[in-house]
C-alpha cells in the first residue's frame, strides 16, 4: 500500500527543520539527497534516507507514494538545482502540492514558474519577522504564538454550514465577540477570495454554506464555535 | 589659609555643588558649543540673521539715509548681543571654580600654602588663550560697532560676517581641510611673495623713468605684478619696456605654476579628507537621530532588513569593515561606517548613548562567530541596549545568549514554523499572511493609551472600535504585562497600555484620531 509521507529534498538543517515540524501530519518522512557524504554525517534520524539524482526518472517514488496526500519539500541549498527539481517533479506529479524554499525575489519568480504550489522565501522572511519585531513587537509576538507556538491562542478556519444560526444578518454586524467569544478576522469565499470581516463587501454580503471564517479564539471556544456553525 | 582665601575656596565649592548654578553653565555651554544639543541650531539660525541684518543695514546706508531706529538696532541692540554671547563664551571657555579647587587640592596634598598668585596666573592664561583665539578677536571686533559715534569703527561691521565661521559648520570643516595643507600653502605663498617682490622691484626700475610707462610708483608695480602673476591681467597697468616686457613673461609663467599649483592642493587636500569630512557627516547626522537601528555585518538578509526597515521610517546605520559590503551598503543608499562592528572604538567613535538613541542593535552577519564577537562588545559597554543577532548553526545557541543577545534570529526554525502552520491550516495561513503582507491595506497596529486619552475613555466599552470598523484583537496591560485576548466590555483602561487593533489603515487613522480628541 502506498504511504503518505513528506518527501524532503535536500538533507540539511531546512530539510530537517521541516521534517520536524511535519512529522506530527505525515505517517512517513522520506528524505532525498544528491549525495550520500551528507547522509553519513548524521546519526540518529528516525527518517527514511535516500539517494536521488535529477534525471526525471520519478517511478520509484509514484510506486511508493501516494502522491496525492503526500507532501514535497524542495529544499535544496543549490538553486538552480532545486528550481531544476521543482520543475522535473511538477511535470511528473501534476498535482503533487510542492513547497520550495528560495533565497532571494529572483528565485521565488523561478520557482513559482516551475510550478511550486508554494515557495517560502528565506531571506525575505527572515527580514520581515526582524521588521516585525522591531515595528510592533507586541503585535508580532501574539501573531507569532497564535501561529506558531502552542499557546492557549489558537487561529482556526472554519466552513461555514448552519447558517440559521446568522439570521440573515451580515457578517460585519454580527457581535462575534459577545456571542461566541471568538473573533472573526476575515471570510473566505468558496472561489478562495478573501475578505476582512469590515471590508465594504462584508457589510453587504451574506454570507453562503461553503464560506470558510478565519478565527482567533481559545481552544475551546474556537471548538464549541466550529461545532455550532461549522462543518 | 587667610580669610580671603578661604572664603574664595568656600565660594568655589559652593558653585562646583550648587545645581542651578551648574544647570544654567551646561545651558549656555551648550547652546554655545555643543554642536549635538537640539536647540543650538535655533540659537546658530538667529545669530546668523542678526550678522546679515547688520549687514544689510550698512550696504542700504551707503547710499541712502538710514531710520534712526535702524542704526540704534544696529548700533547698540546687535552689538549688546553679540557683547553678551561674548561675554558668555568667555566664562563657559575654562572654570575659575575648577582652578581654585583644584590649587587647593593640591596644595592640600603636598601640605602647602594655597597659593592665589598661581590662581590668578592660571586663570588669566586660560582666560587669555580664549581671548586670543582667532574666532573670539572675530567677535570681539564685531562688537565695535557698538561705539558708532567713531565712524571708522563702523566698518568693524564687516567683522561681523566672519562670525559666520562660527555658526556654519561648512565653513570649518572647510578650514579644517585647507590647514592639513599648511606646510604646502606655505611653501606656495612664500615662493609667490619672492616672484611679487623681485618682479615689483625689476619693473619698478626698468619703468618708473620711462615717460610712456604707466608704472610711476613702487605701489603701482606692486598692483602690476599682483594683477599679472594671479593671472588675471587687467590691462590698466602694463609693462612697455623691452626689459619690462621680459619680467612680464617670467611673472606670467609663474603665474601659471602657482595658479596649477594652488588648485591641485585644493584638491588633494578635499580628496585626501573626503572620507574624513564624509565620516564626521555621518556622526553627526547618527547622534541627532533618536531610536537608530545598527545592522553590523552587510550581507543577505542584512541588505533585506535595511531596505524593509527604511521603508518603515527607521533609521538604519551599517557598521561594516568589509570594503565589498561596504561598497555594497553605500550603492544601496544606506548610510554607512567603515568601522568593526566587533570594536569598541567603533562605538567610541560613534559617540552615542546606545541606552537612550539606539532602538536595537542587529548582528546580522551570516556567521555566528562575527555575531557572538559582536554581540559581547556591545554588551561590554551598554547593558541595556536591546539586541537581536541571527543565528546560522543551532549548537552555537547557547553561545549567542551567553553573550548577550536578547532576540535570537534562527531562519531555519522559522522556515519550519511556517511550513507546519502552512501544512496545519493553509487557508488561514494564506489569510493571515495576505492581512500582513504590505501591499495589503487591512494594517494590525498598536496603539499606545496615553494619559490623555485615558482620562475620557476608561473602559474597553468606551473605545467604540466597531464605529469604525476596527477589530480590537485586545490589549497589552502595562502593569501585569500580559496580553488580554478579546477583553472584556468592562475592562479598565490605563496609561501606557497597548491596544492592539486591525482594519482598514484608513479607519484606523480615525479610530486613532477619535480617540485622541474625545
Amino acid at each position: 500500500m502506498k504511504s503518505v509521507s513528506a518527501l524532503i529534498f535536500g538533507f540539511n538543517e531546512y530539510g530537517l527543520e521541516i521534517a520536524r515540524n511535519v512529522q506530527y501530519k505525515y505517517e512517513n518522512i522520506a528524505m532525498f539527497n544528491l549525495e550520500k557524504s551528507e547522509f553519513m554525517s548524521i546519526k540518529d534520524v528516525d527518517y527514511t534516507l535516500r539517494l536521488f539524482d535529477l534525471s526525471d526518472d520519478w517511478d520509484d517514488i509514484e510506486d511508493e507514494f501516494d502522491m496525492e496526500k503526500s507532501i514535497i519539500f524542495c529544499a535544496i541549498r543549490d538553486e538552480a538545482k532545486n528550481i531544476f527539481l521543482t520543475i522535473s517533479l511538477r511535470s511528473y506529479f501534476k498535482d503533487a502540492t510542492i513547497i520550495s524554499l528560495a533565497n532571494n525575489q529572483e528565485d521565488t519568480n523561478k520557482l513559482k514558474m516551475a510550478g511550486a504550489s508554494k515557495v517560502i522565501p528565506i531571506v525575505e522572511t527572515t527580514a520581515d519577522i526582524i521588521t516585525d519585531m522591531l515595528k510592533k513587537p507586541i503585535a508580532t509576538e501574539i501573531l507569532h504564538n497564535i501561529l506558531y507556538e502552542d499557546s492557549a491562542l489558537k487561529i482556526a478556519q472554519v466552513k461555514v454550514k448552519n447558517l440559521e444560526y446568522f439570521e440573515d444578518r451580515f457578517p460585519a454586524d454580527i457581535n462575534w465577540s459577545e456571542k461566541f467569544g471568538v473573533l472573526v478576522l476575515s471570510i473566505v469565499h468558496e472561489n478562495m477570495s478573501r475578505e476582512f470581516i469590515y471590508s465594504s463587501k462584508s457589510k453587504h454580503t451574506l454570507l453562503k454554506d461553503g464560506d470558510m471564517l478565519i478565527v482567533v479564539g481559545y481552544d475551546t471556544d474556537l471548538k464549541e464555535f466550529e461545532k455550532k456553525i461549522g462543518g | 589659609m587667610n580669610l580671603f582665601n578661604r572664603y574664595l575656596v568656600d565660594f568655589a565649592y559652593f558653585l562646583k555643588t550648587s545645581v542651578s548654578y551648574q544647570r544654567k553653565r551646561r545651558f549656555f555651554y551648550n547652546i554655545l558649543e555643543n554642536d549635538d544639543y537640539r536647540y543650538k541650531k535655533y540659537f546658530d539660525i538667529f545669530m546668523i540673521i542678526l550678522i546679515f541684518s547688520s549687514v544689510s543695514i550698512l550696504i542700504y546706508e551707503v547710499k541712502r539715509d538710514v531710520h534712526d531706529y535702524l542704526n540704534m538696532f544696529n548700533g547698540y541692540v546687535i552689538s549688546f548681543i553679540f557683547f553678551v554671547e561674548y561675554i558668555l563664551r568667555l566664562w563657559v571657555s575654562s572654570s575659575v571654580s575648577k582652578v581654585i579647587i583644584h590649587q587647593d587640592e593640591y596644595a592640600d596634598l603636598l601640605g602647602r600654602e594655597f597659593s592665589l598668585w598661581f590662581v590668578v596666573k592660571k586663570v588669566v592664561s586660560d582666560k587669555l588663550e580664549y581671548i586670543l583665539s582667532v574666532k573670539a578677536i572675530i567677535d570681539l571686533l564685531a562688537i565695535m560697532p557698538f561705539f558708532h559715534e567713531l565712524r571708522l569703527l563702523r566698518i568693524f561691521i564687516l567683522f561681523r560676517v566672519f562670525k559666520i565661521f562660527r555658526y556654519a559648520k561648512s565653513f570649518q570643516t572647510f578650514a579644517s581641510v585647507l590647514t592639513s595643507k599648511k606646510f604646502e600653502f606655505f611653501t606656495l605663498a612664500m615662493f609667490a611673495s619672492i616672484v611679487i617682490f623681485v618682479s615689483s622691484v625689476l619693473i619698478y626700475v626698468m619703468e618708473a623713468n620711462n615717460p610712456d610707462s604707466p608704472i610711476d610708483t613702487l605701489y603701482e608695480a606692486f598692483y602690476w605684478s599682483i594683477v599679472t602673476i594671479s593671472t588675471v591681467g587687467y590691462g590698466d597697468v602694463v609693462a612697455v619696456s623691452y626689459e619690462g616686457r621680459f619680467v612680464a613673461m617670467v611673472v606670467i609663467l609663474s603665474g601659471i605654476a602657482v595658479m596649477a599649483f594652488t588648485t591641485s592642493l585644493f584638491v588633494s587636500a578635499f580628496t585626501e579628507k573626503l572620507e574624513e569630512i564624509k565620516e564626521n557627516k555621518t556622526i553627526l547626522d547618527v547622534s541627532k537621530t533618536k531610536n537608530i537601528c545598527i545592522i553590523c555585518g552587510y550581507e543577505n538578509i542584512a541588505k533585506e532588513v535595511a531596505k524593509k526597515l527604511i521603508h518603515s521610517k527607521f533609521d538604519v546605520l551599517v557598521l561594516d569593515d568589509d570594503k565589498q559590503r561596504v561598497f555594497n551598503a553605500k550603492k544601496d543608499g544606506l548610510t554607512v561606517l567603515d568601522y568593526n562592528p566587533g570594536t569598541i572604538e567603533s562605538y567610541k567613535k560613534l559617540n552615542i548613548d546606545l541606552s537612550t538613541k539606539v532602538k536595537a542593535i542587529l548582528c546580522l552577519r551570516e556567521d555566528d562567530v562575527e555575531n557572538v564577537y559582536t554581540a559581547l562588545t556591545v554588551r561590554s559597554i551598554n547593558k541595556d541596549v536591546y539586541m537581536m543577532s541571527l543565528l546560522i548553526n543551532q549548537t552555537n545557541r547557547n553561545k549567542l545568549l551567553s553573550s548577550g543577545v536578547n532576540e535570537i534570529l534562527y531562519d531555519k526554525e522559522f522556515i519550519g514554523l511556517i511550513v507546519k502552520e502552512y501544512i496545519g491550516q493553509p487557508v488561514a495561513f494564506e489569510a493571515i499572511h495576505e492581512l500582513r503582507s504590505e501591499d495589503s491595506n487591512i494594517k494590525i497596529k498598536e496603539i499606545a493609551l496615553t494619559e490623555r486619552i485615558v482620562s475620557n475613555i476608561t473602559f474597553v466599552k468606551n473605545l467604540e472600535n466597531l464605529n469604525f470598523r476596527v477589530l480590537l484583537l485586545g490589549i497589552y496591560k502595562k502593569s501585569s504585562k500580559r496580553f488580554f485576548f478579546n477583553p472584556l466590555k468592562d475592562t479598565l483602561l490605563e496609561s501606557g497600555d497597548v491596544i492592539l487593533v486591525m482594519g482598514n489603515y484608513i479607519f484606523i487613522k480615525e479610530f486613532e484620531k477619535n480617540l485622541s480628541h474625545k
